[in-house]
C-alpha cells in the first residue's frame, strides 16, 4: 500500500469515535517491518534509552535525523506522527510555554514583568527535541508489528510471564469494555441523565457507572477464565515462539547499539 | 500527572525502573505465594482494562472537566495486582495515546503504584468488616490518600531533578499553587472511591476482597461435586 493510500486509511480510522488501534499498518512491508521483534526491541530501546541521555545543544539536531531517519525506514505516514505528538497535550505544552520565562537567570529579552531566560530556552529545546525524538522511536517500535508479537518479544527476553499474560488480555478486552461505557453513557443520556454540574447526585450516577463497569468486567472475566481453563490455561505453560535471527537483524542491532553509544559517548566528551 | 518522555535524565529514568522492577518483583512474588496465582490473572486483567476505560469518564467541575487517577481505587480492588496493572495500563496509555512515555515508565509506574499499594493496605486495614461507615471512611481515605501521596512524590520528583537555576520565589509559589490546585481533587476522588466503594459493596461486595481472594462459583460447584 503506498504513502497515499495509507494516509487515507489514517484519516478514515480517525473518524471513529472509539479508536485505539495501535495496529494500524503493523502488517507494512518496510525494513522495520521485517525487522526480527525481539532485534527491534533492544536495539529501539537502547536508542531511547541514549535519547533520554543527551544534555548537549550540539547533539540535538543529530538525535532527531537519527530518530526522522528511523520514521522514514519503516515507512509510515507523516500525519500518523504528527496526531502521535499532538496527544501528549497540555502538560507538555505547559512546560514548554512556561520554562523559559521560570528557569535561569540571563535575561535575552524583557517585556514588563516577562523577561525571557537563556537558560529556560535553552531546557526548552533540549526537553522537546527529545520528547520528539523519544516518542518518534516509540511509534515505530510499536506500530510496526502486532503487539502480540511486540510483548511475544518481551517475554523471551526475560519480561515475567504474569505481565505479559496481563498485557494481552487487557489489550484484548479494551475495545469491548469501550464499548460497554459507551452504550452504557448513552443509556444514561436516553433516560435523561446530563453531568453538567458538579453536584453530589452526579457524582453518584457516575460513580454507579464506574461501578457497574467493574462489575461487568468482573462477571466477564469469570466467564473468560473459565473458558480458558477449559482450553488447557494453567496447564500448559505459554512458550515464546520466535523466528530465528538472520543476519540482517542482527546487523541492524549492532548498528541501533553503535549509534546509542556513539550518541552518549559524545555526549560525555562534549560535556566534559 | 504523567511525566512525558525527554524532560528528566537517563539516570532518574533508569532509577524509576530499579524502583518499579522492585516493587513489582515484589508485587509478583507475593502473588506467585498464592494457591492459585492464575485465577487472578484473567480477573485483574479484566479489572485493569476496565479502570483504563473508566479513566475516560469526565466529572463535570464547571468551566471544565476533570479526570479521575483511581489509583486508590485501584489499589483497594486489586491488592499486589495492582502494581502489574498500574504498569501495564501506563504501557498502554504510552503506546496508544502518548500520555507519559516508555522511557519515564518507571519513574510513572512509581508515581502511581506506590499509592495504589497503600491505598490497598488501607482499606484492608477494616479486615473484611460489612459497616458502610467504614467502608465508606476507608474508601475515602484511600481516593484521597492516593492522589496525595501521588501528587507528593510527583512533585518531588520534578523539583529534584528539573534544572536548580529556577527562581526560587517563583518556585515556591508555583509549587504552593500547584499543591492547592490539587485539594479539591483529592477531596473530589475521595468522594468518588467512596461512593463507587459503597456501591460494590451493595451489589457485588466479593470485589471488595480482591481478585485472588474470589474463587470463580461455577469452579467451586464442579469441584464440590467432583469431591462429593
Amino acid at each position: 500500500m503506498g504513502q497515499h493510500g495509507m494516509c487515507r486509511r489514517y484519516w478514515c480510522q480517525r473518524q471513529s469515535p472509539m479508536n485505539l488501534d495501535i495496529e494500524t499498518y503493523a502488517y507494512g512491508h518496510s525494513a522495520l517491518h521485517r525487522w526480527e521483534p525481539r532485534c527491534k526491541l533492544v536495539g529501539l530501546l537502547a536508542l531511547m534509552v541514549a535519547f533520554a541521555f543527551v544534555r548537549s545543544p550540539w547533539l540535538l539536531p543529530v538525535m532527531l535525523v537519527v530518530a526522522l531517519a528511523i520514521y522514514r525506514l519503516a515507512r509510515l505516514p507523516l500525519l500518523f506522527l504528527l496526531a502521535r505528538l499532538r496527544l501528549p497535550g497540555l502538560f507538555v505544552l505547559f512546560l514548554v510555554m512556561s520554562a523559559p520565562f521560570l528557569i535561569g537567570h540571563t535575561v535575552v529579552v524583557a517585556v514588563g514583568p516577562l523577561a525571557l531566560r537563556q537558560e529556560g530556552l535553552m531546557f526548552v529545546g533540549v526537553f522537546s527535541t527529545r520528547f520528539v525524538a523519544i516518542l518518534t522511536a516509540g511509534v515505530v517500535l510499536f506500530s510496526t508489528a502486532p503487539l502480540a508479537a511486540s510483548i511475544n518479544a518481551a517475554c523471551s527476553l526475560g519480561v515475567p510471564v504474569v505481565l505479559t499474560e496481563m498485557t494481552l488480555l487487557t489489550y484484548r478486552y479494551l475495545h469491548e469494555l469501550g464499548r460497554d461505557l459507551h452504550t452504557m453513557q448513552r443509556a444514561m443520556g436516553q433516560r435523561g441523565f446530563r453531568a453538567s454540574r458538579l453536584r453530589v447526585r452526579t457524582l453518584s450516577h457516575l460513580a454507579a457507572l464506574t461501578g457497574s463497569l467493574l462489575v461487568r468486567s468482573f462477571e466477564r472475566s469469570e466467564r473468560v477464565y473459565q473458558a480458558m481453563r477449559l482450553r488447557g490455561y494453567g496447564v500448559r505453560q505459554p512458550g515464546a515462539s520466535n523466528l530465528p535471527v538472520g543476519w540482517r537483524d542482527a546487523l541492524a542491532l549492532v548498528v541501533a547499539l553503535v549509534i546509542a553509544a556513539g550518541l552518549v559517548a559524545v555526549d560525555l566528551r562534549l560535556r566534559a | 500527572m504523567h511525566v512525558p518522555d525527554g524532560l528528566l535524565p537517563a539516570s532518574v529514568c533508569i532509577a524509576g525502573y530499579a524502583t518499579t522492577g522492585a516493587l513489582t518483583w515484589y508485587a509478583l512474588y507475593t502473588i506467585q505465594r498464592q494457591d492459585d496465582p492464575q485465577a487472578g490473572i484473567p480477573r485483574a486483567s479484566l479489572l485493569t482494562a476496565a479502570f483504563f476505560v473508566a479513566s475516560w469518564i469526565h466529572i463535570p467541575v464547571p468551566p471544565t472537566s476533570v479526570h479521575l487517577m483511581l489509583s486508590g481505587l485501584l489499589g483497594v480492588l486489586l491488592g499486589y495486582y495492582a502494581m502489574p496493572a498500574i504498569l501495564i495500563g501506563l504501557f498502554l496509555q504510552a503506546i496508544m495515546f502518548q500520555h507519559g512515555g516508555l522511557t519515564t515508565l518507571g519513574v510513572n509506574a512509581t508515581i502511581f503504584g506506590v499509592p495504589a499499594l497503600l491505598a490497598g493496605a488501607v482499606f484492608r486495614l477494616r479486615r473484611g468488616q460489612t459497616s458502610r461507615i467504614l467502608t465508606g471512611v476507608c474508601g475515602f481515605v484511600a481516593g484521597a490518600g492516593g492522589v496525595a501521596l501521588a501528587v507528593l512524590i510527583f512533585y518531588s520528583v520534578l523539583i529534584t531533578t528539573i534544572p536548580l537555576t529556577i527562581n526560587v520565589d517563583q518556585e515556591r509559589v508555583a509549587i504552593t499553587a500547584l499543591a492547592l490546585a490539587h485539594i479539591p481533587l483529592m477531596v473530589l476522588e475521595g468522594l468518588f472511591t467512596m461512593l463507587v466503594v459503597l456501591f460494590l459493596q451493595r451489589v457485588r461486595p466479593e470485589l471488595l476482597d480482591g481478585p485472588a481472594r474470589y474463587v470463580p462459583p461455577v469452579l467451586v460447584s464442579a469441584s464440590e461435586s467432583y469431591e462429593s
